[in-house]
């Protein structure tokens, strides 16, 4: 297997291409610390059980930022870091302890710019039983 | 409760640098085994003039916030039991660099209310940050959106 390469220059695209998709998981607990300590969010309700019961959840729950980030870096190795114009998330749901993540995204246009192609991309984050947890779209310039 | 003049509120800056190791410790989290996401060699390596850094790393921002990435939050006096974060978006207009030295600037743009589907006014906030880099260009503009839901009734 060739490792994961971020493309170095804009990639072609197609519309209806679709990212090669990705699972991670099952989440842990040491997953959402990892990124606690790597993202700077020490909210108690995303690593302190107490603290997540006593506001009402089940147990602690991983942060938006986190699988944003990691569609994110997926996102990257498509289309290459340096072609992605903008990246936005919404956030659907919540990610909790043991969860398979799928991480899925689609060219849905592309318009001829006056100096780039720009892409369009819809990506989406799901968990195995199919309910999604952050809905997003990108645009990006591609060949 | 989020004041409903916050429109405007100045929410502070902080400076920051893109790290090798921060770098390092965000790839780990995101499960990218890949040394060229934090080692110029391996970049080289791979084809890549830079080290290439996820399309969300200006959260490193939240290290140098006294409140980490509460701070916004806190400085709107949100009540923070009843605090989503409903939507971030990010638009890249230069490269950010490893070794680039990084200044969030932060405001409120917009803040609207609507009736809570389970009761209550829910408060919508919008925050513009702007990341300027050692050079004084205008890297990264993000957007946030914060929802304080209503209190149940």
């Amino acid at each position: 297997m060739t490792a994961p390469i971020v493309p170095a220059a804009p990639v072609r695209l197609a519309v209806g291409d679709r990212m090669p998709s990705e699972h991670v998981g099952p989440l842990t607990r040491t997953d959402f610390v990892r990124y606690a300590g790597a993202g700077g969010d020490l909210n108690p309700i995303h690593h302190d059980e107490p603290a997540a019961r006593a506001a009402g959840m089940p147990s602690v729950f991983g942060m938006g930022m986190l699988h944003a980030g990691m569609l994110g870096t997926r996102l990257a190795r498509w289309v290459g870091t340096g072609s992605v114009r903008s990246y936005t998330v919404r956030f659907t749901g919540q990610v909790w302890p043991g969860d398979r993540l799928a991480f899925v995204g689609r060219v849905a246009r592309i318009d001829e710019g006056p100096e780039h192609r720009i892409a369009t991309l819809e990506l989406e984050v799901l968990r195995a039983d199919g309910t999604g947890v952050l809905t997003a779209s990108a645009t990006a310039i591609v060949a | 409760m989020i004041d409903r003049n916050a429109v405007g509120q100045d929410l502070g800056s902080v400076r920051f640098p893109i790290e090798r190791g921060k770098l390092a410790e965000l790839a780990r989290a995101f499960h990218e085994p890949d040394g060229l996401w934090h080692d110029p060699d391996a970049a080289t390596q791979a084809g890549l003039g830079d080290v290439p850094v996820p399309p969300t790393v200006t959260v490193l921002a939240d290290h140098w916030r006294e409140h980490g990435a509460l701070e916004h939050a806190i400085a709107l006096a949100a009540d923070l039991d009843r605090l989503l974060h409903g939507e971030a978006s990010w638009e890249y207009l230069a490269p950010v660099r490893l070794g680039d030295e990084l200044t969030a600037r932060s405001h409120v743009t917009d803040l609207t209310t609507r009736e809570g589907r389970r009761g209550g006014a829910m408060t919508l906030v919008s925050i513009e940050t702007t990341f300027h880099n050692q050079r004084d260009e205008l890297v990264v503009r993000r957007q946030d959106t914060l929802i304080e839901t209503g209190e149940a009734t």
